[in-house]
């Protein structure tokens, strides 16, 4: 693939810092709104993997000062009222995703891929235990199971394609990262 | 990476701060969903008509791609399909038959009988854009809004049958709560004994039948119809077929594929109540009739077919 030049620093690097500030919110954004397309109707299994919980993770490893916790806390909240449940169920679950995820962020950084993948998948499964923990107990009874199940495992299968993607904008579009 | 930016301890500090301000807030904001407040429908609501334009837009390259694999699938069996469309076609040849003798004879006893019929069912087209709202709903946005004349409640079908009822409505789109989610709750018939239910989702592939009276007298196989009680729904509408899970639990296997949901309809069905009485086809009215004057006392009270069960 052809890459681009190196960003240089222009008159332009003042909309550039206002870019770097909206950029990952607004990828963020797009992937909550790319969870909801009905994919999964080709195959004839409506699984929808949790796209943006991916860019949380990514951005609270790589630059957590570029997704605020309010940030995290919006994109939750759009993904909870486009769901139609509890609202502020996943906003809660993604804060505390990426809370964990900033706490052992010195020991992903510079890790391998695999570990990077493998972190993912360990905060995916304590994600989806406090999400169906807490949507049971909003629904006052034991939810089934395997639903979560299904759309954090189908998550983390996909994550070496989201975070190549936003690997790519953060090289491109937010230089010097 | 640069972790300098984030070495600065008052930076870490307010970072730290306003994360613990976020989660309380998201905490609050769960505690208080559970009150079902009128802002929080509505926040959901405008949000929902924002995102479906563009949902609809975004989800027609995926729909094509659906349309394309299924054609090549079709393609690839179409020798195997037409010999059994053949054979289909040979049996419902004399079903036809069948269906029609007896519909001539239901109308007229029905007319004869003077029962109030159920209204044609007038029904707006629709195409489901988006996917089930994550791993602990089940609904999906449907593109006919309340300016196609969707309303709260109306039931949804497919090409096989019942799909789930319209829950909220925005001017182009509407949220349908499948019959699968947790939250969804519909009156049915279980078809040959005509036993009452209640299909209950509980956000498995199965619904299950509760309130059943008699569920010895339901076997596996068994035809699921919705009912019409309470007067939401149409009555008669194919909802699926009675399972029997290795617990010994009585489910319903639908006839709708969740999964696959393309092309909707949203049904416009009011409640006969509200509609005036038919009055039998002209080819009946000058018969000699004793029914007359039963005909009579039961239109003069046109809501009592509320309790009428059976």
């Amino acid at each position: 693939m052809a890459r681009l030049d190196p960003y240089t620093p222009t008159p332009a690097a003042r909309a550039g810092r206002i870019v770097m500030t909206v950029v990952p919110f607004a990828v963020a954004l797009v992937l909550v709104f790319l969870s909801f397309l009905p994919v999964g109707r080709i195959f004839g299994s409506s699984v929808m993997p949790a796209f943006a919980f991916i860019a949380i993770y990514y951005w609270a490893v790589a630059r957590p000062e570029l997704l605020p916790p309010m940030a995290v806390f919006a994109i939750g909240l759009i993904f909870d009222l486009l769901s139609a449940g509890p609202i502020g169920l996943w906003a809660f679950v993604y804060l505390l995703a990426y809370g964990l995820t900033v706490t052992q962020r010195f020991f992903l950084i510079n890790a391998p891929f695999s570990v990077f993948w493998t972190g993912f998948g360990v905060v995916a499964g304590i994600s989806g235990l406090v999400a169906w923990a807490a949507a049971s107990l909003f629904f006052g009874q034991a939810l089934a199971i395997g639903p979560i199940l299904r759309h954090m495992g189908m998550t983390v299968a996909l994550f070496p394609l989201v975070a190549v993607l936003l690997t790519r904008i953060q090289a491109r579009v937010l230089p010097g990262t | 990476m640069d972790p300098n930016r984030t070495s600065q301890p008052f930076r870490e500090f307010s970072h730290r701060l306003s994360l613990i301000f976020m989660i309380t807030l998201a905490a609050a904001l769960l505690l208080l969903g559970r009150a079902e407040t009128y802002v929080f429908d509505r926040a959901r609501q405008t949000v929902t008509d924002i995102a479906a334009p563009l949902l609809e837009v975004a989800s027609r390259p995926v729909a094509a791609t659906r349309r394309l694999i299924q054609r090549t699938d079709e393609y690839a069996y179409v020798f195997d399909e037409n010999e059994r469309l053949r054979a289909e076609n040979q049996r419902l040849q004399a079903w036809r038959e069948k269906a029609l003798k007896l519909e001539a004879r239901l109308a007229r006893y029905e007319a004869l009988l003077n029962v109030q019929v159920d209204p044609s069912i007038k029904y707006v087209s629709g195409r489901v854009v988006s996917d089930n709202g994550g791993p602990f709903v089940d609904t999906v946005l449907v593109n006919v809004g309340g300016d196609q004349g969707a309303e709260s409640g109306q039931a949804v079908i497919d090409g096989n049958g019942l799909v789930g009822r319209v829950v909220s409505t925005g001017p182009h789109a509407s949220r349908v709560l499948l019959l699968t989610d947790l939250n969804s709750r519909v009156p049915v018939a279980i078809e040959p004994s005509h036993y009452k239910a209640v299909l209950a989702g509980d956000n498995t592939k199965w619904p299950k039948l509760e309130y059943l009276a008699v569920s010895g007298a339901v076997a596996p196989g068994d035809r699921v119809v919705t009912s019409g009680d309470g007067g939401l729904m149409p009555a008669g509408l194919p909802v699926g077929v009675v399972i029997q899970t290795n617990d010994g639990d009585l489910r319903v296997q639908m006839f709708s594929d969740r999964d696959r949901l393309d092309f909707v309809r949203v049904l416009q069905y009011q409640f006969p109540g509200k509609v005036k009485r038919q009055d039998p086809p002209e080819g009946l009215k000058d018969q000699p009739e004793p029914v007359a004057s039963a005909a009579a006392s039961g239109s003069s009270t046109p809501g009592s077919n509320n309790g009428q069960g059976e």
